[in-house]
């Protein structure tokens, strides 16, 4: 009963922040992505996709600090920050700037 | 002539207050972006005069360079000396040696700036002042260096965030002096009562109206553990300077004040 109440207070605490993800141009045909959460802790191995229109182009994990680097996809797309249990940022490639 | 040389001294504590400032339009971004800054020494409030950052007494050179400026993010330390180019500030009065710099902030978090300028020679108050300066400017909302304690000669290390502030509502600090806490320290707070002009360098037209020169210069002292808090009642930036925390020291024969400044900025609950 102890084990089940901890392990409903940790995952309650999981989610008691605000998810947060920023995607930076870096101008050599790549995008970065960071992901994180409002309370300062980690997002590293947090699910990432990137998607265009219905078709996902890419479906990894964020590395242990929080980022990811990929190619730049050619047209729109959005990049996904999913941290499951409807804690979901969208960002949208019109948003990312260099 | 003794009493005579006490109400003068009176009144040139009164006027001094200087302040270093390392002001950005915004310290709270949505995502990363290159920011520009600019390093300027004025009197915040009154706009009195605008001094040249790095004057000396004597020596060799009249100015000296800016010792240190750089950015910690996640406890590491980005040297952006070279990011300073020297400008002309232009205050309501008078024309001031200041910096300009920019820099691309790219990771989420928090991004603290910190700037030690040369010793300043005041020629009121017969001694140099060095104010080591920090502004934190945050991506996105993840906080991860605004509380850090960089046990710096002069510090104010933030006990409540140094941004993300509503009108009305307060900021924290703690005073120490390489790494010890300054018990009672002397704390001046002015509002930065102008728009600062990025593009043109210069100081605009004065927002508000002091009734008396307490209102200009607000004065606290923290508690016995260097611990403060003060409530901020308008929207804009607010500089808080603990005044003469840093070890006694001498410098080119008169004494060297070292003092912890640090910025806020306060935004209106829309």
């Amino acid at each position: 009963m102890r084990k089940v109440f901890l392990v409903i207070l940790v995952s309650s605490g999981l989610f008691a922040h605000t998810p947060l993800l920023t995607c930076m141009d870096e101008g050599d045909g790549t995008v970065t992505c960071e992901g994180g959460f409002s309370d300062g802790s980690s997002a590293g191995g947090v699910n990432f996709i990137v998607k265009q229109g219905e078709k996902i182009l890419i479906e990894t994990k964020l590395n242990s600090t929080s980022e990811i680097n990929f190619k730049k996809p050619s047209g729109d797309y959005v990049a996904i920050f999913d941290a499951g249990n409807e804690h979901r940022v969208y960002l949208k490639s019109s948003e990312i700037f260099e | 002539m003794k009493i005579l040389l006490t109400i003068i001294m009176g009144s040139i504590g009164l006027f001094a207050n200087h302040f270093q400032l390392m002001y950005t339009p915004d310290t709270t971004l949505k995502s990363g972006k290159t920011i520009k800054m600019i390093h300027t020494m004025i009197h915040p409030y009154s706009d009195r005069k605008t001094m040249d950052m790095g004057k000396q007494h004597k020596g060799e050179k009249k100015f000296l360079e800016v010792e240190e400026f750089y950015e910690i993010h996640k406890g590491i330390k980005t040297d952006l000396i070279k990011t300073l180019e020297p400008i002309e500030f232009q205050g309501k009065k008078r024309v001031g040696r200041g910096y300009k710099s920019k820099y691309k902030l790219k990771k989420m978090g928090d991004h603290l700036f910190v700037i030690k300028p040369a010793p300043y020679y005041s020629t009121l108050e017969g001694i140099y002042l060095q104010q080591i300066t920090k502004t934190v400017v945050n991506i996105a909302g993840k906080p991860t260096d605004w509380d850090r304690e960089l046990g710096l000669e002069a510090e104010i290390i933030p006990l409540s965030k140094p941004y993300g502030i509503w009108e009305g509502s307060s900021f924290s600090g703690m005073v120490k002096a390489s790494g010890i806490p300054v018990p009672f320290a002397k704390i001046e707070i002015e509002y930065l009562n102008s728009d600062i002009d990025m593009k043109n360098f210069k100081m605009g037209k004065a927002k508000t109206v002091a009734p008396q020169q307490s209102f200009k210069t607000i004065e606290i002292k923290a508690n016995e553990r260097g611990e403060f808090t003060f409530y901020l009642p308008r929207a804009g930036w607010w500089g808080f300077n603990a005044k003469h925390v840093g070890l006694k020291k001498d410098y080119k024969e008169k004494e060297l004040s070292i003092e912890a400044v640090i910025w806020v900025q306060v935004k209106k609950i829309k």
